[in-house]
């Protein structure tokens, strides 16, 4: 639970669900319904079946429209070419006031995916805002294949060899690729 | 049904991409701009404030501290312009306000909008009107005769030549808006109209109430459409706005960072004593901070609340939330808490070391009264018992 010092900001947006619990009475506080993020959860769904981006594909994955499935195709010129990556997204109730968990479900060797497929990417987290769509999120996604930020690492080890020797990196990335997304 | 309603109005009516809110992807309703000229519902702007500290733009991360008024003026530009669809999400938006017990302010025609909305509803009890009644099943579109439905067509051809330029002038021009900017308090003007004042905040002309978060943006959205929508009427504007900086050479607005910039800043520092999660109900401060008072008559489920400097002084809006407030009430005041409490309720598990560092780091800048910590516990002391017989009220309400 400990936090580095530094961010009370972050901090406290950290612990902010479990404030809204302790509300009194009269706060300006308010939940958010869950047609209303069911609503917004299907208007995405539309929009991305009408218009997917390149490369991508998601959608809920039974009757639960809070569970969705995603796919994203490695892209060409970069060491996941040809291979395809399942990822589980999962909203929560108060989407998308609170940003949805995004989990690896394919293996991938990559600097900001650890092993449990948890992904770290600055939009899911702190720098979420609910202007945001699954769209934009694939999309964001798909760049981070094309360039891992090594200097926000999930697997240090990975992110250094990636700035040490680029090409032992885009070497065993892609042996991952053969391994395990065909 | 729901279903077929919603298809019904995106049938009838071509919803542009720039009244679509950005946060619930449907037709804005009940329009708020934002001090960075970005619109975004009355609910969608709310739920993503933060209750702790500085709120940010949903599209641009704007900062700001104060839950803006609706903007009326966009919100009968937008009944008329799509009634139907606008009817339908009043209608869904009060069904989750109903179930969340928590509503939005009314807005009732008045003004120079009033004769036109007045015609519009003549014209919705003789198309949508008649539909209404035996909307209960809505299977058959089919079934809607062909008078019907031409009559709606008419509607629809006609309903963006309804807007005229009257519903769309400056508060203090009365002239067409040119580059609109929208204050705090929902009022809109000319961005060339507003005078800066050079040491206070700036006001707004009709309801006299403070513009707190700087110089407001030019709310593009509203700009563009009146472009398309009077394209000479907005060209002659142009001209005439251009005519006139060129001769009073006017200095540049967005150059003045003013007091009212440097005051937000000094109230955002976490030394302030904050009321997380407590909004003012007049000047729209969310959460408060300084001194809090709070009306021990108003019974909705969202309270009443004001800021000091709204208490202090004698403009007093209704409530935010439809709150059926009235000037009798009377209202307590409710102590700065210190911000040490605040933080052991809102982390309270959080390991010791952490807590005291925070703690530290704070009181380091000499903010903590030795009495603040005093005062916070006997307001929980006598907060508690009214908390659960609050509750004991709500429900005996909602029985009703």
């Amino acid at each position: 639970m400990t936090k580095p010092a530094g961010s009370l900001a972050g901090m406290l947006t950290m612990t902010k669900p479990s404030a809204g619990s302790l509300a009194s009475r009269s706060t300006w506080v308010s939940t958010t319904s869950v047609s209303s993020s069911g609503k917004r959860i299907q208007r995405e769904m539309v929009e991305l079946n009408l218009d997917p981006p390149p490369g991508c594909c998601a959608g809920p994955k039974g009757d639960n429209l809070y569970n969705w499935v995603a796919t994203i195709i490695g892209p060409p010129g970069t060491p996941y070419q040809g291979g395809i990556y399942f990822l589980d997204i999962t909203f929560p109730c108060d989407y998308p006031f609170k940003p949805p968990k995004v989990v690896f479900k394919t293996r991938i060797y990559h600097c900001n995916v650890d092993s449990a497929g948890n992904v770290s990417l600055e939009i899911l987290k702190d720098s979420w805002s609910p202007a945001l769509t699954i769209t934009k999120v694939l999309q964001a996604l798909q760049s981070i294949f094309t360039k891992p930020d090594p200097y926000n690492p999930l697997v240090p080890g990975i992110a250094h060899l990636y700035l040490q020797d680029e090409a032992k990196h885009a070497e065993l990335a892609a042996e991952w690729t053969l391994r395990f997304a065909k | 049904m729901d279903d077929n309603q919603i298809s019904l109005g995106v049938e009838q009516e071509e919803i542009s991409d720039s009244f679509i809110c950005c946060v619930c992807l449907d037709l804005l309703y009940k329009p708020i701009v934002i001090s960075c000229g970005h619109v975004s519902c009355f609910w969608c702007v709310h739920r993503s404030m933060s209750s702790l500290g500085q709120s940010q733009c949903p599209l641009c991360r704007h900062e700001y501290n104060y839950f803006p008024t609706i903007c009326q003026m966009l919100h009968f530009l937008l009944l008329k312009k799509y009634p139907v669809a606008y009817k339908r999400r009043e209608l869904q938006i009060l069904e989750e306000e109903k179930r969340s017990g928590c509503f939005s302010p009314q807005l009732d025609a008045h003004g120079c909008s009033s004769q036109a909305s007045q015609d519009l509803h003549i014209q919705n009890n003789g198309t949508a009107g008649p539909k209404q009644t035996h909307g209960g099943d809505y299977e058959g579109i089919g079934n809607v005769t062909d008078e019907e439905k031409n009559s709606v067509l008419n509607t629809d051809s006609r309903s963006g030549d309804w807007i005229s330029v009257a519903d769309v002038i400056c508060a203090a021009c009365k002239q067409l808006l040119f580059h609109p900017v929208v204050l705090n308090c929902g009022h809109v003007y000319c961005e060339s109209c507003i005078v800066k004042p050079d040491e206070q905040m700036l006001r707004c002309n009709v309801c006299q109430s403070s513009h707190p978060s700087g110089f407001p943006k030019v709310c593009l959205v509203l700009g563009h459409f009146l472009e398309e929508q009077f394209p000479k009427e907005y060209a002659l504007r142009r001209a005439a706005v251009q005519l006139k900086q060129a001769d009073s050479k006017h200095e540049n607005p967005n150059a003045c960072a003013t007091k009212a910039d440097t005051q937000r800043k000094k109230l955002s520092s976490w030394s302030d004593p904050v009321h997380i999660r407590f909004g003012c109900d007049s000047c729209g401060m969310f959460p408060i901070i300084g001194d809090r008072y709070n009306c021990l008559d108003c019974f909705e489920k969202k309270g009443f609340d004001l800021c000091s400097h709204c208490y202090n002084t004698n403009s007093k809006l209704p409530g935010r939330f439809n709150q059926q407030h009235t000037p009798e009430h009377r209202f307590k005041l409710v102590r700065k808490d210190s911000i040490r409490n605040q933080l052991k309720l809102v982390i309270g598990d959080l390991d010791d070391i952490s807590l005291a560092l925070i703690i530290a780091s704070i009181s380091s800048e000499g903010t903590i009264s030795p009495d603040a910590q005093e005062d916070a516990e006997n307001r929980s002391a006598a907060h508690a018992p009214s908390t659960s017989s609050g509750d004991e009220q709500d429900e005996s309400l909602s029985s009703d």
